[in-house]
């Protein structure tokens, strides 16, 4: 099992004389949980960003499973097998929790403009509404399906932002700060969620995460990155034991 | 929530809405044929099932796709012009063209097709623009589509196309609604049909914008609206998406230029100024941005206050030997900017808010709206 899903090949980031990304490399096997952790503007999120497509790299290349996918639209790359959350929750607000999962199905439509509104296309919508349902009840948001979304609780909103990316059926799935803002025992569900769907949707999944816990009990291996540069690559364990990332979380030799 | 079994076929608050909709029309019908054809009554039923097409198509742009455009007069002048164009008897073109020869457009085209036509010729020029004009954001996008308009406006009195558009001068002896009436042979109206018709036409298009609305495509452009971020990340290309409602509500703005093109039985440039599309902006304001049903009834509402209800303010009026104070010619347009000012401010939502007919039967749940009227 090591097929290689994503690989990042010396991204660089520059906003105007800012480097927010350096030279960076990586990779990411299937089924393997990778965390990208590091300081607050360690460059994660934009990291984040550019292999989604939001930014366009400066330099460097990004490959999905052997693709290249430097430079392509954010629609382009979900078509392609990347789904994302977002640190700041971006549920569609005036949808009901049914409505933005359903929405994501939009993507592997076959229809168009006429045949949708003609209805002639009412097998293709029937599939994606079962679909839905069938989802929603796998993750126990069924019974909150005609809820607006952003009526929900935090921690609810949260899993139906990683929800909604599930129903564009990735193969890697990058969550951004997931357990921002959520309780211990929340964090611990999430944690428990997170492997059960790698499990579950045969998903490789990307996360940056702060809560230190959870990201050590999860993830296979680790990325930790600060000022955009890598400083630190392997297993929890290593994480945890290497001085490179304890000098850059609690300041280093001065201390 | 007691209804949510049965999801196949319509639910009692669809059929409900149907009822409604049939029974209108059926008593638009009656009314056409018993009261007198001069009735103001048709007037405003005219030209508010042409108001109500346009603000629907703007509703479409502003309240389900987020895109804010002010270009509502340029593409219903280009609906009202293809029209009025294609559809002269060949015969009167001389005297409608009489200072460019007669024109150079020699054909007279059915009253639908030309109808279609008027719609695909603002399409095609809402992709034109939509190209450049799609990436701007918000304010300036309205700015660039208010320009379009004014710029379009201009063009078409510009004398060098004069063979097409006729200049500035007008454009008249085309089919009008007039011309739905059902005639004997002595040119006698047996059936009046001259309200029924537009309101059918009307009817008809905002029925397949409700339908887009609700399909796969409209909750593409909803998402779009909630956010782009988003939206863009869930696999929705943003452009196409966006330059697709464009061209669509750019299409049914040409139709109903096309109506209002037969309302006024002529066309003329200059009448299409940017206060058109304030006034439709105005009407999908009032019934609320993100509510078909909104916009259809206000667009009644609007057009029946500013045409028929209080037109009794621009006379002087008696009560006994008593001159009522105030009234007189123009006090109307005060009396009915106080009446918006009123809506907007207490009726921050609109008429609406973003409900729909069917809304309005559903059964009381957890929260009541206050303004429960339509």
């Amino acid at each position: 099992m090591s097929n290689t899903i994503l690989r990042i090949d010396h991204l660089t980031m520059q906003f105007g004389g800012v480097v927010a990304v350096d030279n960076f490399s990586m990779h990411i096997d299937e089924g393997e949980i990778v965390a990208l952790i590091g300081p607050n503007g360690a460059g994660k999120t934009t990291a984040f960003n550019a292999v989604t497509g939001v930014y366009v790299p400066t330099s460097g290349a990004i490959k999905l499973m052997g693709e290249n996918i430097t430079g392509k639209r954010p629609d382009q790359i979900t078509k392609l097998g990347i789904a994302r959350t977002f640190q700041n929750i971006r549920l569609f607000s005036s949808m009901t929790v049914f409505e933005n999962v359903l929405t994501a199905h939009h993507l592997r439509r076959t229809s168009n403009v006429f045949t949708a509104t003609l209805r002639l296309n009412a097998a293709e919508e029937h599939q994606m509404r079962a679909d839905t349902d069938a989802l929603l009840k796998k993750v126990d948001l069924y019974d909150l399906k005609d809820e607006i979304a952003t009526s929900l609780p935090y921690g609810r909103q949260r899993l139906l932002e990683i929800v909604r990316a599930l129903a564009t059926k990735p193969k890697l799935l990058l969550l951004d700060e997931p357990a921002a803002g959520m309780n211990p025992q929340e964090t611990d569900e999430l944690g428990a969620f997170i492997r059960r769907i790698r499990d579950e949707f045969d998903l490789t999944i990307f996360i940056i995460e702060h809560h230190m816990n959870l990201v050590m009990e999860i993830s296979d291996r680790i990325y930790v990155i600060e000022f955009g540069k890598q400083i630190a690559e392997g297993t929890p364990n290593e994480i945890q034991n290497n001085e490179a990332v304890i000098a850059a979380y609690l300041g280093g030799d001065d201390l | 929530m007691s209804n949510t079994v049965k999801k196949k076929g319509l639910s009692r608050e669809q059929v409900l809405s149907a009822i409604v909709v049939l029974a209108f029309y059926i008593a638009v019908f009656v009314a056409e044929q018993i009261v007198p054809s001069t009735s103001m009554l048709f007037t405003v039923l005219k030209k508010g099932a042409t108001y109500a097409l346009v603000a629907v198509s703007m509703n479409l742009l502003n309240g389900f796709t987020g895109i804010f455009s002010l270009g509502q007069a340029g593409f219903m002048l280009i609906g009202a012009y293809v029209y009025a164009i294609f559809t002269i008897p060949i015969a009167e073109r001389a005297s409608v063209y009489q200072y460019y020869n007669g024109g150079i457009v020699q054909v007279a085209l059915p009253i639908f097709i030309a109808m279609i036509l008027a719609g695909l010729v603002a399409a095609f020029f809402a992709f034109l623009i939509g190209l450049p004009v799609l990436r701007l954001k918000s304010d300036y996008l309205a700015v660039a589509t208010l320009g379009f308009a004014e710029i379009i406006r201009a063009v078409f009195q510009w004398d060098k196309l004069g063979p097409v558009t006729n200049g500035s001068n007008m454009l008249r002896l085309f089919p009008t609604f007039n011309d739905f009436n059902i005639r004997n042979a002595n040119g006698d109206v047996t059936i009046y049909l001259s309200t029924l018709v537009p309101m059918l036409i009307a009817g008809f298009c905002i029925a397949l914008i409700i339908l887009l609305i609700n399909s796969t495509f409209g909750r593409a452009l909803r998402a779009i609206k909630d956010d782009e971020i988003a939206a863009e990340a869930m696999g929705i290309h943003l452009a196409s998406h966006k330059q697709l409602a464009f061209c669509i509500s750019s299409f049914f703005t040409g139709i109903g230029g096309a109506m209002l093109a037969m309302y006024q039985t002529t066309v003329q440039a200059k009448s299409f100024t940017t206060a058109m599309t304030y006034e439709i902006l105005l009407i999908v304001v009032i019934g609320g941005i993100g509510s078909v049903t909104g916009s259809c009834i206000s667009s009644f509402l609007f057009v029946a206050c500013s045409e028929w209800w209080l037109r009794f303010l621009d006379q002087k009026q008696m009560i006994g030997s008593f001159e009522v104070p105030l009234l007189r010619n123009g006090f109307r347009l005060v009396v009915f900017s106080l009446i918006i000012m009123i809506v907007v401010l207490f009726f921050r939502q609109g008429i609406m808010g973003t409900r729909e007919l069917p809304d309005l039967f559903r059964r009381k749940r957890k929260k009541t709206g206050k303004e429960a009227r339509a």
